[in-house]
This record gives structure tokens, C-alpha cells and sequence, in this order.
């Protein structure tokens, strides 16, 4: 059971309203009310009354300028076009490294073929790393 | 301080995040009055207020992106960035030196009696700026701001009981300052 003290301190504190008294003790304050209404009718009124005048304190309305600077300073969204373009770069890039890696194949594995017999160490190196650079174009492109 | 997962703002907080003009519309409706009065009634000087309202939601925007829902409730967020903000400037001007005293809002009633609507409004708004600053933020927190107990105490840095003190003692102070409007029925 709430005492009247604990009551007239709450009202002292949160005002005239129990709804916004602490969660925990409002349903004590309720039944306390009912109780002793008399008594404790008057120390809600005159809370209340406080609220009412702290109600008064001026707010302040943005004005349509503040709204503007806010807004225009707001994250903007993703432009769709920009995107594709991104992405056809993207792609042409990787079509432009792709040839570029085939035309180095082709280069580098001619002289393997028309190396002589006697220099047969470079010829396989060069051979490896054409079929090597033809994975690597091979792969994107799975993706 | 975690969020319980029902963050109302998560949703549109994404949509800004993507640069979706009318989430970013949507949240602007939703928080900015809210963080432009806790400036306005911590500072009492209504451009500070904007200055601070346009910093938070500037910093919103940075965070949006990289937003983690379940970290803390964005509006949570908000008021500890504003928060911070107004100390900066409150501490700013406690620092500088004038020669003049700054002037002080007048608490006390009015010569004439029968205050009316923008009146009764700058006597409530002078007896706030003259609770000490402390009073004045728990009382701003919790009253205006409408922040539970234990969340207002979290932003304040300190115990729920700290809270309750400071609230006791504002709202004293504000009763006294204003016994002469309660009288008149306010």
C-alpha cells in the first residue's frame, strides 16, 4: 500500500497526472486515490494546475527555411542511371582485359611455335602461361 | 541504452537512409517541433534553438545509413544529440566574460494584473529560464518532452532518484514563481 507521503511526493514530482507517474507505481496510486479521494483529490488538482501552466512555456514552430536547408541536406537516393552506366563500364572493362588477355596469349605462344627444338625450356613456359591467361579470361565470364 | 525493438522512427529512418524524400518529409514532421522546443526551452533563445534542431537532424542524416535498429530508439538518439549540443552552448556562455551582466528575464508578475495568452506565455517561459539549469532540463525532459523516468534520468547521466530531486525541487520553485497565475485560476 502506497502512503499518502509517498502519494503527495509523487505529485510534488511528476505532476497531476498519474498516467505519467513512474510505471511501476501507478496502479498503487489508483487504488490510494479511491481511498482517501478527499484528501488526495486536492493535491492532484493542484498539480495539475502547475502542468497546465508549464504547459504554456513556449514551443517554437521550424519555420519553412530550417525545413528547406534539412531537406535539401538529406541523403539523396542512388541514381538508377548512374548505376547502369557503372555497370556497362564495368563490363566493357572486363571484355577490354579479357581480349587484351587473349592477344597476349596469341603473342607469347607464337614465338613458342616457331622456336627452335633446341630452346624447348622457354617454349613450354610459354605455353603454360597462354593456357594459364585463357582460365583467367575463361573464369569472369562463368560467373 | 538499448532499444526494445519498437522503435517508431526504424521504418522511416531506413527510408532516409535510402534518400527517400518522403521518409525524410515524414521524419521531419514526426521530430523536428520536438527537438526544436527541448533547444528552445533549454536555451531559451530562439535561434540558438534552430542552430542546435539543424545540427542534430545534419548528424540524423550522417547516421541514417549506417542506422542499426536495435541499438537505440532514434528519437532517444536525437534528444542525446541535442542534448549535448545545448550543454556546448550553455557551458560557451558561462565561459565568456562580459562586462555588462547579461539581462535577466524578470520571473515576478507584471505590474498589471490579468495576464493574457503571449504574456502568460513569456511569464512561464521566464520562470523556467530561472530555474537553475539542471531543474530546468529534468523538468523539460520529463514534462514537455514527455520522457519516462528512467529514460530521462539515463540522458541526464544520472540515478532515477537524482531525477526525482531535481524535478521536486524545479517544480517547487516554478509554483512559487508563479503562485500569482495559480491564484488567478491558471
Amino acid at each position: 500500500m502506497m502512503s499518502l507521503d509517498r502519494f503527495e511526493d509523487l505529485a510534488g514530482t511528476y505532476g497531476g497526472e498519474i498516467a505519467r507517474w513512474p510505471e511501476g507505481e501507478r496502479e498503487a496510486a489508483r487504488a490510494l486515490l479511491a481511498a482517501e479521494a478527499a484528501r488526495l483529490a486536492p493535491v492532484l488538482a493542484a498539480a495539475a494546475q502547475l502542468d497546465r501552466l508549464l504547459d504554456l512555456a513556449p514551443a517554437q514552430s521550424p519555420d519553412a527555411a530550417l525545413l528547406g536547408r534539412l531537406i535539401a541536406a538529406a541523403p539523396r537516393p542512388a541514381a538508377p542511371a548512374r548505376l547502369w552506366i557503372a555497370g556497362l563500364g564495368a563490363a566493357l572493362g572486363l571484355s577490354a582485359a579479357a581480349f587484351a588477355g587473349v592477344m597476349a596469349g596469341v603473342v607469347i605462344a607464337r614465338p613458342a611455335v616457331q622456336a627452335p627444338v633446341a630452346a624447348a625450356e622457354p617454349v613450354v613456359t610459354a605455353v603454360d602461361t597462354s593456357a594459364a591467361l585463357q582460365d583467367a579470361i575463361a573464369e569472369p565470364s562463368e560467373l | 541504452m538499448a532499444s526494445d525493438g519498437n522503435d517508431p522512427d526504424e521504418t522511416l529512418l531506413a527510408g532516409v537512409g535510402r534518400g527517400e524524400p518522403s521518409a525524410v518529409r515524414q521524419l521531419l514532421d514526426r521530430r523536428l517541433p520536438r527537438i526544436l522546443a527541448l533547444a528552445r526551452r533549454l536555451l531559451n533563445d530562439p535561434g540558438e534553438a534552430e542552430d542546435v534542431a539543424q545540427e542534430t537532424f545534419l548528424r540524423a542524416w550522417k547516421q541514417a545509413r549506417a542506422w542499426t535498429p536495435g541499438q537505440a530508439r532514434f528519437d532517444t538518439w536525437l534528444h542525446r544529440v541535442a542534448l549535448n549540443l545545448c550543454y556546448d552552448r550553455l557551458r560557451r556562455r558561462r565561459e565568456v566574460v562580459t562586462d555588462a551582466p547579461p539581462e535577466q528575464v524578470d520571473a515576478g508578475p507584471a505590474p498589471d494584473a490579468g495576464l493574457i495568452g503571449a504574456d502568460l506565455s513569456r511569464r512561464v517561459e521566464a520562470a523556467l529560464a530561472a530555474l537553475p539549469p539542471r531543474q530546468r532540463e529534468a523538468i523539460v525532459l520529463c514534462h514537455h518532452q514527455g520522457l519516462g523516468n528512467i529514460e530521462a534520468a539515463a540522458l541526464m547521466a544520472i540515478s532515477v532518484e537524482a531525477l526525482e530531486s531535481l524535478l521536486s525541487r524545479g517544480r517547487r520553485a516554478l509554483k512559487a514563481a508563479l503562485a500569482d497565475l495559480a491564484r488567478d485560476g491558471g
